[in-house]
C-alpha cells in the first residue's frame, strides 16, 4: 500500500465522519464541519483523478466506518478533531516518500490538512497554532 | 562520502569499528536548515510585533529545533523589519511555507519531513491570520 493509498483511505473515513458529526453541530462549528466535508470530497476527487491518469486502481472506500456514538455537540467536536488530526498525521507520514511525485502529492495534501485542522480548531474555540501539525505525541 | 546525518553516524560507527579512536565530530552545514532558521526567526519577530504570540511561539519552536540540528555551527539572529499589518504577515507566512516546501522536495539531507512540517505549520498560520 502506498502513502497515497493510505491518504485516500483517510479521506474516505473523514468524509464519513464529517457527515455523521455535522448534524449535531450549530453555528460556526457546523459551517466549518460542512466546509471540511466539501474539502475532503475535493481531495478524494483529486486523488481519484490521479489514479485514473496513472491507469491504476484506486482503493475503494469501506461500506462504513466506526465513529462511535455521537451523543451531542461536544462528542461531534471531539470526533472531528480526532479525524482531522488523523488525516493530517497520515499525509505527514507520506512526506517521507522517496519518490518525488509521491512526496509532492503528500506534501500538498499535508499542508492542506494542516490548514483545515487549524481552521477547525479555531471554529471550536481552540488554539490553532501548532509547530508540528500531525506529529505523533 | 558521509553527506547526511545518518551517513555521518554510520561513518562514525564504521571508524570506531575499524579501531580509529579519534572522536568523531558531526558537523552539518545545510543551506536549507540555515534558510529555514533565518525565516523562522524573522517570522517570530513579525508575529510577536503584531500580537500573534501563539504563532510566534511556533516559530521559536522551529528555530530551537533548527539551531539544535545546525550545531556546532551557529547563526546569529538579525533584526527583521516587522510586517506592516496582518495581511503582510500572512503573505510572509505563505512565502515561508513555500520556501520550506521547496526544501522538503530538494533536500539531500534526512530532513524532508521536518521541512514539510514547517511548511504545513506556516501554511496554517497564513490561513488563520488571513
Amino acid at each position: 500500500m502506498t502513502a497515497t493509498d493510505t491518504g485516500l483511505q483517510a479521506e474516505y473515513a473523514a468524509i464519513f465522519a464529517c457527515g455523521a458529526a455535522a448534524v449535531h453541530l450549530d453555528g460556526a462549528p457546523r459551517d466549518q464541519a460542512e466546509a471540511l466535508e466539501a474539502e475532503h470530497r475535493s481531495r478524494r476527487d483529486a486523488l481519484l483523478d490521479h489514479y485514473a491518469a496513472a491507469g491504476a486502481e484506486a482503493p475503494a472506500p469501506a461500506a462504513g466506518y466506526d465513529v462511535g456514538a455521537i451523543a451531542d455537540a461536544a462528542a461531534a467536536q471531539e470526533l472531528l478533531t480526532k479525524v482531522e488530526t488523523d488525516v493530517t498525521a497520515t499525509w505527514r507520514a507520506g512526506v517521507a516518500a522517496a519518490d518525488p511525485q509521491e512526496r509532492q502529492r503528500c506534501l500538498d495534501m499535508y499542508a492542506a490538512s494542516a490548514v483545515a485542522l487549524a481552521r477547525w480548531r479555531r471554529a471550536i474555540g481552540q488554539a490553532a497554532a501548532n509547530p508540528w501539525p500531525g506529529r505523533p505525541a | 562520502m558521509f553527506t547526511t546525518r545518518r551517513g555521518l553516524l554510520i561513518g562514525a560507527a564504521a571508524l570506531a569499528a575499524a579501531g580509529c579512536t579519534e572522536q568523531a565530530q558531526i558537523t552539518i552545514s545545510d543551506a536549507d536548515l540555515t534558510a529555514a532558521l533565518r525565516t523562522a526567526r524573522a517570522l517570530a519577530q513579525g508575529a510577536e510585533a503584531l500580537g500573534y504570540s501563539e504563532i510566534a511561539a511556533d516559530h521559536r519552536t522551529h528555530a530551537e529545533t533548527l539551531e539544535r540540528l545546525l550545531r556546532p555551527s551557529s547563526i546569529s539572529e538579525e533584526k527583521a523589519e516587522p510586517p506592516a499589518d496582518a495581511e503582510a504577515l500572512a503573505a510572509a507566512e505563505t512565502a515561508g511555507s513555500a520556501e520550506a516546501a521547496a526544501s522538503c522536495m530538494t533536500t539531500e539531507s534526512d530532513y524532508a519531513v521536518l521541512f514539510g512540517e514547517i511548511a504545513a505549520s506556516r501554511a496554517a498560520h497564513a490561513a488563520v491570520i488571513a
